[in-house]
């Protein structure tokens, strides 16, 4: 039954399709047209643009920030903590959001507005030197940004039905990755052209530059409003229903997860608190331990970022192709691992070091958020994600703060170090769990093609026939996990492959 | 089973501790016993001028002595005699001491056990107005130079010595008689050691028993200009046929200091030779509060090293060395280009420099990281191979049941 919305949604085409709705439509205005869906499409990319644009504007200007607020480290890192408080909670909330009180469009909206909003208080709390109005921003536009990429993922679903959705899900993450790419390499000289004009450096600098950057956030939300106007026109012109998200949030699920999960969860904290942390703090590291210029800083900083947008399909190939999630984990924290002692340890060239993150942050991505679906069963899927997603932000909110006191205190190395302990842990609730999948026979570390032969023949029969639909209230019923974890994990930097694989059902069987 | 498991862990755990302790006891434990004495043998009618003294710290090793002397007669200066005796001793005719800058009035006797000796005179403080805000001394004109303090001129309140069984410090402070120094001095606080260890204020530079530090600061200062910034100049002053040099190394570590990856080192060695006889050790930082956060932090740079045709105007000095002598000097000046903060900001700057004999000490991992990294590491491979070996022998144990006789 899994896929059976999909197919659905094929079928309605295909219905569409035949009646000719709009025969007198140019090919740009007829929803049913693939003209129009790349229209809309452009239109979806550039929904997020913004708020990936400005997520990372503290770690760009983080000289600036720092001296222009009279800020401490540990403070700047506030910045980023206060961003991950709102979304300890909105990661169960926003899909609820979404589905039941506002509706995918206007939610879209009021999400978009959220974080324009946030971004402009953020700005004006440059402007008007007050650092607790920044971090307030920080918080609004919190409010907005995960949310934001919720919308974007059931517009996707919603619009995108089929075949073109996977390659939709790795449009909207390139794009997501150009915004933070552009905005490391581009808001300090922006910065610099204002400090040029002003004749100064000063808050009041750094408040014109996020002003500015806020742009991009009315740009986004402009995007909101365009597609809201054409969903509802799409809406009206194919009588077809508002997008769903689907998903379902019980949190008495939590106590009947599994231990694999808990250590799935041990891991995802444990490796992402030495990742975007570190990013968030990099560029200042690499001027001062490496005499990197600023230019070149901002660079090696945004390499992550570039390096995930096209490893991340290819490597989710192959981990899909070959299986065995555990040990391609355990892979990605080890080369993390190496890659954070290079740089604490050595004065070795970063660009290895901050190349093998990236390569390694983005098959750890494909390896490690398929595996929930392993190990909790199809109707608790939404619960075990969102919980996974709100203690990681917990988790980031909580050792941004950490990070950016050691870094006051005890300086870059010892950061370095507890970053290396975070990897540490996450290594060892690995091989735990590594060693438990092996004791109990678990299916985490199949191969792909162990995956195929343990799948029941009935189920691999069912799954080829969608089976008729039983409710009239259809939209209600959850997405497919299929679609439900694909939300996840383009949300998170991975993207499904194209093939319907093995690993895809598996959830479904269970 | 998983009680021989845990034992296994726990020892392996202990064995490894041990070893990283093990690595860390066998540091540096030599020590010396360090003593100090004011004007040594001064006796009455001589005095010598208000503020001035003579400070002998003398460290006692097994076989040999370190003398320090610190004297701020004329220009503050800090010379270091290394004898290969535990008799050696200071002798100085304070009549000509006092009176004139005559040779040989201070001596190290006997004279034969010495084994080298070099001085560091602190001679003058610059003061420039950084218009451009490259805060190098190098790239400004002269022109916004203003008249250097001569520290030769300075007046000196009385000297201030604390410090307890283990730690030796002096201070002493002082100024020139201008409008500049009305709410200001320019201070020196001079530590001598007994053994290996670490001040806690940054930037816990990492001293051992053949070293002593030099902490200097400039507060209260009325800067001249808008955007002055200071500038320090020291000589330092050893036998001829030895030459120096500044070397400046990479170290990754930065625990001690946090952001500063780079050490400095004005060391000396013989011509021909590239053994390291004495050195003036420091961090390229400076701060600009007393009781500094990581903000506080300035770099510092030095200048070239030039080589100088007179010895410094320091009686202790004069007094020490004959002729035959090879000077250098050297400037350290403090902030970074396009750096915000003017000395006007928080009107102080504090540098500190290690002076001590032989190899310069290097930096070495805390305990801390030592043990983080090893459990970190250590934990996971442990937990692998025992949990790789029980999972194997509970797959062979199964398998060999599987292929038992049936009857």
């Amino acid at each position: 039954m899994a896929d059976r919305r999909e197919y659905e949604g094929l079928l309605d085409d295909e219905e569409d399709d035949d009646e000719g709705v709009s025969p007198h439509l140019s090919p740009l205005c007829d929803p049913t047209h693939l003209l129009h869906r790349i229209l809309v499409l452009v239109f979806m990319c550039f929904l997020g643009f913004g708020s990936y644009f400005c997520y990372d504007n503290p770690a760009a200007l983080q000289t600036q920030v720092i001296q222009d607020m009279g800020l401490n480290t540990a403070s700047f890192m506030q910045l980023y903590a206060w961003y991950s408080w709102p979304n300890v909670v909105l990661c169960f909330l926003g899909g609820f959001l979404l589905d039941r009180v506002f509706g995918i469009r206007l939610g879209t909206i009021i999400f978009s507005l959220f974080v324009l909003l946030g971004q402009i208080i953020f700005a004006a709390g440059a402007l008007a030197n007050h650092f607790w109005l920044m971090n307030l921003g920080r918080f609004v536009f919190g409010i907005g940004g995960e949310s934001l990429a919720v919308a974007q993922n059931t517009y996707a679903v919603n619009w995108f039905k089929g075949k073109e959705l996977n390659l939709v899900f790795g449009l909207q993450l390139s794009m997501a990755r150009v915004g933070s790419t552009v905005n490391m390499n581009v808001i300090g000289w922006v910065y610099g052209r204002i400090e040029a004009m002003l004749g100064s450096t000063g808050h009041t600098t750094l408040g014109i530059t996020l002003m500015i950057a806020a742009s991009t956030c009315l740009f986004s939300l402009i995007c909101a409003l365009i597609l809201g106007f054409l969903d509802r026109r799409a809406e009206k012109i194919l009588k077809k229903e508002q997008g769903k998200t689907g998903e379902v949030i019980k949190l008495t699920d939590v106590k009947d997860f599994p231990v694999s999960l808990w250590l799935i969860f041990i891991v995802c904290v444990a490796y992402y608190v030495a990742i975007f942390p570190f990013i968030g703090l990099g560029q200042v590291f690499f001027i001062e331990k490496f005499a990197f210029t600023t230019v070149q800083a901002r660079a090696i900083n945004s390499i992550v970022y570039i390096i995930s947008a096209p490893a991340s399909p290819l490597l989710g190939f192959v981990v899909d192709r070959i299986g065995r999630n555990v040990l391609w984990v355990m892979l990605a924290v080890i080369t993390t691992l190496l890659s954070h002692m290079m740089l604490a340890f050595t004065f070795w060239n970063p660009w290895i070091a901050m190349c093998l993150l990236g390569l390694s942050y983005s098959l750890l991505a494909c390896a490690l958020w398929p595996m929930v679906a392993f190990v909790v069963p199809e109707h608790q899927l939404g619960t075990a994600y969102g919980f996974m997603q709100s203690i990681q932000n917990l988790g980031l909110a909580l050792m941004s703060m950490a990070a950016g006191s050691i870094l006051d205190l005890k300086g870059y190395l010892f950061l370095e170090v507890f970053f290396i302990a975070c990897l540490c842990l996450a290594l060892l609730a690995v091989v735990l769990l590594y060693l438990y999948n092996s004791y109990k026979e678990g299916e985490l570390n199949l191969s792909a093609s162990e995956r195929t032969s343990r799948m029941k023949p009935e189920d691999a029969q069912r799954l080829r026939v969608p089976q008729p639909s039983v409710e009239d209230h259809d939209h209600l019923k959850p997405l497919s996990p299929f679609g439900l974890r694909i939300r996840y994990l383009s949300r998170l930097g991975v993207q499904m492959p194209d093939h319907r694989s093995s690993l895809a059902y598996r959830s479904v069987l269970r | 089973m998983s009680t021989f498991t845990a034992n296994l862990i726990f020892s392996v755990l202990f064995l490894v501790f041990g070893a990283a302790l093990g690595l860390l006891g066998n540091g540096d434990k030599f020590r010396r016993k360090v003593s100090v004495e004011l004007n040594p043998g001064l006796t009455h009618p001589w005095v010598l001028p208000p503020g001035v003294n003579l400070v002998h710290v003398q460290g006692l090793g097994l076989n040999d002595t370190l003398h320090f002397l610190l004297c701020n007669h004329g220009a503050p200066a800090l010379l270091m005699v290394h004898t290969n005796s535990t008799q050696s001793s200071v002798q100085v005719d304070w009549p000509s001491f006092i009176k004139s800058s005559s040779p040989r009035s201070l001596k190290v006797e006997p004279q034969s056990s010495v084994l080298y000796s070099s001085a560091l005179v602190f001679t003058r403080v610059w003061e420039y107005d950084d218009v451009n805000n490259t805060a190098d001394p190098q790239q400004t004109a002269e022109s916004s130079f203003y008249p250097p303090y001569e520290l030769q001129n300075f007046i000196w309140s009385d000297l201030n010595k604390t410090g307890d069984q283990s730690n030796h410090t002096l201070q002493l402070c002082g100024g020139e008689n201008t409008e500049s120094f009305v709410n200001g001095s320019l201070c020196l606080q001079f530590s001598a050691f007994e053994s290996v260890g670490r001040d806690q204020p940054w930037p816990s530079l990492h001293h051992n028993a053949n070293s002593s530090q030099l902490h200097v600061w400039l507060k209260g200062v009325t800067p001249r200009g808008n955007h002055s910034r200071f500038a320090l100049e020291f000589q330092s002053v050893g036998d001829s046929g030895f030459e120096g040099r500044v070397d400046v190394y990479s170290s990754i570590d930065d625990e001690y200091t946090p952001s500063i990856f780079k050490v400095s080192q004005w060391v000396s060695s013989p011509v021909n030779s590239t053994g390291v006889w004495g050195y003036n050790q420091w961090k390229p930082v400076a701060y600009r509060k007393a009781d500094p956060v990581f903000e506080d932090a300035t770099p510092c740079k030095h200048s070239q090293l030039v080589s100088m045709t007179h010895i410094p105007q320091s009686r202790l000095v004069q007094a020490y060395f004959t002729n035959d002598t090879q000077t250098y000097g050297l400037n350290i000046s403090f902030g970074i280009e396009k750096d915000p903060a003017f000395y006007s900001d928080t009107k102080y700057i504090s540098w500190t420099v290690l002076v001590g004999l032989g190899d310069p000490p290097a930096d070495s991992f805390s305990t801390l990281i030592i043990i983080i990294i090893t459990v970190g590491l250590g934990t996971p491979l442990v937990i692998i191979i025992v949990g790789g070996v029980f999972v194997w022998l509970r797959k062979k144990r199964s398998q060999s049941s599987g292929y038992e006789p049936i009857n």
